[in-house]
């Protein structure tokens, strides 16, 4: 390990080469519970879902019971992937290869022309040959798919139960799916920057009001409360009394009931390792942030929204749009320039890629060094690495062969 | 094991007409003996007409918090115990009692997140109040979804405890009642129909608009199921319809026309078995199943579960007879033609010879 060139617990090269890249893929992505979707997305019996998690490509199923399932998607015979992305009303699972079936727990049912290719498998029971699909785990937390490569993962709520009382009051399964287009995230792009630029740059509250000092000030980040619940960082602040004043014609989108209160905050936590969440006074959103390789991460954001009527949505957003609180806040980018310039867009997303991918490109050069950090502001970027090499550490990663 | 214990009744509660509730006094020396898990039974014995006799209760109290010991119990026709407690039994009583055992029980841990669903009819409340209790009061990230059967609103036990439980957990606990025979008045006419019952059995179809209407939220799922033997059958049979899996379900039958624990064993019958072309004669001591016979003897007879759902121990009865407590694996017809599980069978008659096949 270079141990000259920090970032603040680990190395450069922790952000820029493809070794510690694998390295984290084994040691990180296929030893947590990763996010896997919103419960709707396998919402009847028959319904199922692959993801990819780290290492594993792991489909979850809902079985008659309206229990999930989840299996690693790989047929037992030569390894082929049994299913695709999303699909519906499965009874048994074929592999497209051999055509070798499996129902719903996994049990290998079915061996075109058993008797004659495998004698072997004859003398038992399909189901006692060894070669049922691997099991993996899945669980629910706040409305949010979680899957797990081990069978025998450490239960869902042992990873996520401390955090879980600092999260926003919001009640995830009662909102419903915002989408431009249908079927397709809010939100998905491909950003050139390692996947803890990105992790780093959501818990950095020293950036929100410079970076984002046109675009994000409706929030008082000065109010701001935020720490470390175990593994997992939390975050939270009021809105801007000029805003507070006015919110219910202001909000862009119906408020979230279950988040009305006079003292109104925004919940920001960031989950271990790499799933945020917003959960705001109209939007509650899901920031994925998946590695790619070392220098592309690929953020997909899901958004909810209070369950209302379109003539509701339209009718707020009509009365946002005539409120005085957008001449002062939250759409006037940092630069004057054209729309076409992140920094003069006035989207604080496009801000903080810009600020992602900026910092990346750094980190090849000669005499890139982190000069100094923000006591309480940049805390919890160091604490997020000392996390992430914490855990490589427990599950392996420095290990000497 | 068997020994037996003087407990000093504390309190004798009338639950409903035909049940009632009894809690022990357990003294602090006791306190490691009497440690017990949510749905185990207490083992009470009484001289009655001038024989011993033994029956087992479940407790309904929770042992996570400071309560006393409590059985519910309700009167079984004819039934010789059950009558004598809800007629004679008194506050001061001494009662003998045997320590809490049994293998029906959940294992309630603070960490846990699962999603338990409770099945209850009549009097198999009792250890399902047990689970109940504990799970909500210890995990308290799990949920519990519960459906009770009664025959009508006067047969309900525990009803008022039921009702402080739902109001006081109510983002957690889901209970549904259901009566075979609701009772109505005149009265009803008038009033729009009552939302605290649904009408009918705990059967298939009850039991699969339930599980649909509740799904479960955290995915590690049990399922408990107390009742009448024709209850247990009817809810299995549903779980399985819809695929639950079989290691996901427990049961325990109940205050039905199979009540448990009810058949006595023949006193230090002989046992002959065959195993492995050795011919063993031994005792059979009272309380010993065939299979804990063999084992405590030093011999290897195959077994696995020991809860007679594998059948690993599968045995053949060519003497005498036996008497299965439990039997999840084999069909009638097995049965018939001699089989047994040997982990479930005690001996009926003097003489028992088995054989390993």
């Amino acid at each position: 390990m270079n141990t000259k060139r920090m970032m603040h617990a680990l190395p450069v090269e922790a952000y820029t080469s493809q070794e510690w890249f694998d390295l984290e893929m084994k040691t990180i992505f296929s030893t947590t519970w990763q996010f896997a979707g919103l419960v709707e997305d396998v919402a009847n019996a028959g319904d199922y879902i692959s993801v990819q998690a780290g290492l594993n490509n792991i489909f979850i199923v809902k079985g008659r019971d309206n229990r999930l399932r989840a299996f690693h998607n790989m047929c037992r015979h030569r390894g082929t992937q049994l299913l695709r992305a999303v699909g519906k009303n499965q009874k048994a699972i074929t592999c497209p290869y051999h055509d070798w079936t499996y129902n719903l727990e996994g049990k290998l049912i079915s061996v075109p022309k058993k008797e004659e290719e495998f004698p072997n498998l004859c003398n038992k029971e399909l189901h006692d040959c060894g070669l049922n699909l691997h099991e993996a785990s899945v669980d629910i937390f706040k409305g949010m798919l979680f899957v797990h490569p081990d069978k025998d993962a450490p239960n869902i709520m042992e990873f996520f139960g401390d955090v879980e009382p600092c999260l926003g009051p919001h009640i995830v399964e009662e909102l419903v799916e915002y989408q431009e287009k249908e079927g397709e995230p809010f939100y998905t792009k491909e950003i050139k920057a390692n996947w803890k630029i990105i992790v780093e740059n959501y818990i950095d509250h020293y950036h929100l009001a410079h970076l984002h000092e046109g675009t994000l000030n409706m929030y008082d980040h000065a109010k701001a409360e935020f720490g470390w619940a175990g593994q997992h960082y939390w975050f939270n602040e009021p809105l801007v009394p000029e805003y507070m004043a006015d919110v219910e014609n202001a909000s862009p989108q119906p408020l979230i009931k279950a988040n009305k209160s006079e003292d109104m905050r925004v919940y920001v936590p960031w989950l271990f390792p790499n799933i945020g969440i917003t959960e705001g006074e109209s939007a509650w959103n899901t920031f994925h942030a998946i590695p790619l390789a070392p220098d592309r991460t690929l953020v997909v954001i899901r958004s909810k929204m209070e369950n209302a009527s379109e003539w509701e949505f339209t009718k707020q957003y009509t009365k946002s749009s005539m409120s005085k609180v957008w001449q002062h806040y939250g759409n006037k980018g940092k630069y004057e320039g054209d729309a076409s310039d992140s920094m003069a867009s006035g989207d604080f997303m496009e801000e903080d890629v810009y600020a992602c991918e900026q910092q990346q490109k750094s980190l090849s050069s000669p005499m890139f060094s982190v000069g100094a950090r923000a006591q309480r502001g940049e805390y919890a970027v160091m604490r997020f690495q000392e996390e992430v090499k914490k855990w490589m550490e427990k599950h392996g990663a420095f290990d000497k062969k | 094991m068997s020994k037996l214990y003087s407990l000093k009744v504390l309190e004798v509660k009338k639950e409903t007409k035909d049940s009632t509730s009894v809690a022990f006094d357990v003294p602090f020396e006791l306190y490691d003996t009497f440690k017990y898990k949510p749905g185990q039974y207490l083992t009470l014995q009484f001289n009655l007409k001038g024989q011993q006799v033994r029956r087992s209760y479940s407790l309904c109290s929770s042992p996570v918090i400071e309560e006393p010991l409590r059985i519910g119990v309700k009167r079984v026709k004819g039934g010789l115990m059950s009558n004598h407690i809800n007629d004679n039994l008194k506050v001061g009583d001494i009662v003998e009692v045997l320590a809490p055992d049994g293998r029906f029980f959940a294992d309630v841990k603070k960490e846990n997140y699962k999603t338990y669903y409770l099945f209850a009819a009549g009097s198999g409340i009792t250890p399902i109040l047990s689970i109940l209790k504990t799970v909500l009061l210890t995990e308290q990230h799990s949920y519990v979804h519960m459906i009770f059967g009664n025959r009508s609103q006067e047969t309900i036990m525990f009803h008022e405890e039921l009702k402080q439980l739902q109001e006081e957990y109510k983002d957690r606990f889901v209970l549904v009642q259901t009566l075979s025979r609701p009772k109505s008045n005149w009265s009803d006419l008038w009033k729009t129909p009552s939302k605290e019952f649904r009408k009918g059995r705990v059967d298939t179809a009850c039991i699969e608009w339930f599980i649909n209407e509740y799904p479960p939220y955290a995915q590690n799922v049990e399922y408990y199921v107390c009742g009448p033997g024709t209850m247990i059958d009817n809810t299995v049979k549903a779980l399985e319809n819809i695929d639950v899996p079989f290691d996901r379900i427990f049961i325990e039958s109940f205050g039905g026309d199979e009540a448990k624990n009810t058949t006595e064993a023949f006193e230090n019958a002989n046992l002959t078995a065959h195993l492995n072309g050795e011919k063993i004669e031994i005792p059979i001591i009272k309380g010993k199943t065939i299979l804990r016979a063999l084992i405590d003897e030093g011999k290897e007879p195959p077994y696995s579960c020991e809860g007679g759902v594998c059948s690993t121990c599968l045995c053949k009865v060519n003497k005498g007879k036996v008497h299965m407590k439990n039997n999840l694996a084999l069909t009638d017809k097995e049965v018939e033609e001699g089989y047994a599980l040997s982990c479930q069978s005690i001996p009926l008659t003097e003489e028992i010879e088995i054989v390993y096949e």
